[in-house]
């Protein structure tokens, strides 16, 4: 009888050691609120999320996840799109609701905004060119909204086309050839997908 | 672009790394699949729902991320055929 009775204790201790555990581990997965993005890195060793809670950094899969700082000055950003560049492995472009378009390149230690020429910081969707990484289009709903390019990897944006009819969900460009010199721009929104030739 | 949920929100869409005509949709309403660029479409992800985003491995097109709005993660190994919630 008194071995039956260790057992059960024994049994309940582990049972209340367990739900300990993964109670710390819930208190400690971070609250991602509402996911706008997820993506892996050209290398396939990080996964990122994207969220209105910010910007995530997962090394197991996602297991586990830690926040990555964009900027001190703007704690608080929703991560709209996310998008490496798919030749190197070190660059990868965020777009944000609250601050426009951020890029790194050491691999998403160090950010800074590459907003020259956007008309507004409101991005919906970020595509880079997997022929040519330093051509990208960002999708913008601001003042001026619309569909921005830049041909310099972020530098500098002109706007060259009014974009999709609905709000921009997401956005990239697909290796297909249009037939005119260019590729497909694709489009998911409030209406569906849409798709577009490139050369506006 | 038939076969998908119209007038519906596209949240999520992903390219297979080794065939740029074979294309994933995240919807409210679960995953699609098109191997013609988006002119037809089936829905794929074994039920899976309320999805926000999904991703292919650039470097093993089999392997497959999607998340829900909330940010629960599913994975899958064999391009979408199977998924498993990962924790």
């Amino acid at each position: 009888m008194r071995k039956k009775i260790v057992l059960w204790m024994l049994v309940a201790a582990v049972w209340i050691l367990n739900s300990m555990e993964a109670l710390a581990q819930q208190k400690a997965a971070p609250v991602f609120e509402h996911v706008h993005a997820i993506t892996l890195d050209t290398e396939a060793r990080s996964l990122f999320l994207g969220a209105h809670s910010g910007l995530f950094r997962s090394e197991d899969a996602g297991r586990t996840w830690k926040k990555v700082v964009l900027s001190e000055k703007h704690p608080h950003l929703d991560v709209m799109a996310i998008t490496p560049d798919p030749k190197d492995s070190k660059t990868i472009y965020v777009g944000t609701h609250e601050a426009g378009v951020f890029k790194s390149g050491d691999d998403g230690a160090t950010w800074k905004q590459v907003n020259t020429g956007l008309g507004g910081t409101d991005v919906h969707g970020l595509a880079i060119d997997p022929n040519n990484p330093s051509k990208l289009h960002a999708a913008i709903r601001d003042k001026s909204d619309g569909i921005y390019r830049s041909t310099d990897g972020g530098a500098k944006w002109t706007r060259v086309d009014d974009g999709p009819e609905g709000e921009v969900k997401v956005l990239k460009s697909v290796n297909i050839p249009t037939g005119m010199g260019g590729i497909f721009l694709y489009a998911g929104t409030s209406t569906g997908l849409q798709r577009s030739p490139d050369c506006f | 672009m038939g076969g998908l949920p119209t007038n519906r929100t596209v949240n999520g869409f992903a390219i297979d790394p080794a065939n740029s005509r074979t294309m994933f949709v995240a919807m409210r309403d679960g995953l699609f699949k098109s191997t013609d660029a988006g002119a037809s479409w089936k829905r794929d992800g074994n039920g899976l729902k309320n999805l926000a985003a999904v991703t292919i491995n650039p470097k093993k097109p089999n392997e497959m991320f999607v998340s829900t709005a909330d940010g629960t993660i599913y994975v899958s190994a064999d391009a979408g055929m199977k998924w498993k919630k990962q924790q």
